[in-house]
């Protein structure tokens, strides 16, 4: 069964079934917090209303805009510096055990190590630039994707190796036709792990110390009890995470598009 | 296609006696050796076996009798404990190295990440052929297994008997000396087995391929063959080699011949008695 593709009306159709509801929910919200907080008189450092932090993003918006670009570029820079790091790693898992068995314990170990205690150290080693917080963040995103790749590459059809075995594949045929393809769905649930993680990482960086950055906006803002800006931070640090990972996921839907949890959403 | 399987070296039908057999045993055995807690398995013992150019021969027997294992030998997927083999005149190695061995598996493994021309064009792809003559040695093969218009489907989008036929067109499309099957068709249902049946016997008459295939079933070994081997299990043996004089091409009216009542018969009762033994 060929698929078609839907028409415009179609799509746009089957668009807003998707969003009505949570669109619905969104306005609900709003205008509930905002009746309510102004109703209750709540003071507006506990809880600022919608319109407050509105205003206060509206204030300055090229402002906050050019603290999250800092923030987004942080994020998207670690989480390919730790992402290639980690697939080169787990490719290495993948291939031998001895490394994975040698190395791999300590490897979990090193991932519980809080971000918060392991951030003021990779700051002290790589500066006060926005280096050091891609340090954090591809320190944060390296184990997901190491970890992933290498089940993903482990993950082959033992049949499908039959195949390429009787077709006479060399290794590198192997594991580029075979093997990382396979991987892939792994891979990519590894890489949107890491989205959140990067934008964690960037944002916990900038707390320890930092002069631009949303990090830094929250942190100056909670200083000068300046809440509705601080609401408006960490609305905007929500919105780039949401748009980092939107970005994978339609690298993901493009690159794997034979994929079984793609079927699902078409 | 049959201009592509190399008419000269390979005579049409089981060929005369003084052909060079295309795959030949010699004293096979395969023995699994055991770990402190179990004792070896004898998975072969002291098999030989002949195949001559063009001819099509089924292995039969109950699991455990070492067919399949006797088929991944000659593959070079496994390798013997003694005795040696040839394909070709060659170590299964050597042969699959030059691309001879087509193989198709109980499962279809097809790349779900590639398109069915793609997936049929894999073993060229592997040998470094052109993108040109991959699709178009692929796109005949699709003709000939009958999965014409389906170049640009997904594995997924066919059903078990498409994806079957998609793994046979794979298997031929590097123009293996020999075939090998492994119960290609043990997990499809009875109509679509029985038509899948007549489209091998149709291929193999339009490209003469060799072809050992592995079954369970003996009215399906007997209806294709040339020769049925039956054999026993432990350890796995050869016990029979039946000769199939049916005439050709066959189809499935060739069922109600009375003398492929009879071989069916004769087959079973071979089965029957190896089953006997083991059982004693």
């Amino acid at each position: 069964m060929p698929r078609t593709s839907p028409s415009l009306a179609a799509y746009s159709r089957s668009l807003w079934h998707v969003a009505w509801p949570p669109l619905v929910a969104f306005v609900l919200t709003v205008l509930v917090w905002q009746v309510a907080v102004e109703g209750f008189g709540i003071p507006v450092y506990v809880f600022p209303s919608p319109l407050r932090i509105w205003t206060s993003f509206w204030a300055d918006p090229t402002g906050l805009l050019f603290h999250a670009s800092i923030t987004l570029y942080e994020a998207v820079a670690g989480f390919i510096i730790g992402s290639t790091f980690g697939a080169v790693l787990g490719t290495t898992f993948a291939y031998s055990s001895l490394m994975a068995r040698g190395l791999l314990p300590y490897m979990i170990a090193a991932n519980t190590i809080p971000t918060v205690a392991i951030a003021p150290i990779i700051i002290i080693w790589f500066g006060s630039g926005l280096e050091s917080k891609i340090a954090v963040t591809a320190f944060l995103s390296f184990f997901p994707l190491a970890l992933n790749m290498m089940k993903g590459l482990q993950s082959y059809d033992r049949t499908i190796m039959d195949v390429f075995h009787v077709s006479a594949a060399t290794g590198v045929q192997k594991f580029l036709k075979m093997r990382l393809p396979s991987a892939l769905p792994y891979v990519f649930v590894g890489l949107k792990i890491n989205v959140t993680f990067a934008v964690i990482g960037a944002i916990v960086a900038e707390f320890i110390q930092a002069d631009r950055g949303l990090g830094f906006v929250i942190m100056t803002t909670y200083r000068t009890l300046a809440m509705p800006r601080l609401w408006a931070a960490m609305i905007v640090s929500a919105l780039i995470g949401i748009l980092f990972f939107a970005a994978v996921a339609l690298i993901e839907r493009v690159a794997i598009p034979w994929h079984a949890s793609m079927r699902e959403q078409v | 296609m049959a201009e592509g399987m190399r008419p000269s070296s390979q005579p049409s039908g089981p060929g005369p006696e003084a052909a060079r057999p295309v795959v030949s045993g010699r004293a096979l055995s395969l023995v699994y050796p055991g770990d402190g807690r179990s004792s070896p398995v004898v998975a072969l013992k002291d098999v030989s076996l002949d195949v001559l150019p063009g001819s099509f021969v089924s292995l039969i027997g109950p699991s455990g009798c070492g067919k399949s294992t006797l088929l991944r030998i000659i593959a070079d997927l496994l390798a013997a404990t003694s005795g040696t083999v040839t394909v070709d005149g060659r170590s299964p190695a050597a042969a699959r190295l030059d691309r001879q061995i087509g193989f198709v598996f109980q499962e279809p493994a097809l790349l779900e990440w590639r398109r069915v021309l793609a997936n049929v064009g894999l073993p060229l792809e592997l040998r470094g052929a052109s993108r040109a003559e991959r699709d178009e040695r692929a796109s005949a093969l699709l003709a000939l297994v009958g999965l014409k218009g389906f170049e640009k489907s997904w594995p997924r989008e066919l059903s078990g008997g498409m994806r079957q036929r998609a793994a046979i067109a794979r298997a031929l499309s590097s123009e293996p000396r020999v075939l090998l099957m492994d119960e290609p068709f043990g997990a499809l249902d009875q109509i679509t087995r029985d038509r899948l049946n007549m489209e091998l016997v149709r291929i193999h008459e339009a490209t003469r391929v060799t072809v050992i295939f592995v079954t369970h079933s003996i009215r399906e070994a007997v209806l294709l063959s040339d020769r049925v081997v039956v054999m026993t299990p432990r350890p796995g043996q050869i016990s029979r080699i039946i000769n199939v004089p049916l005439a050709r091409p066959r189809s499935l009216s060739t069922r109600a011949d009375p003398e492929f009542q009879r071989l069916v018969n004769e087959g079973s009762l071979e089965l029957e008695r190896g089953y006997a033994d083991a059982a004693n």
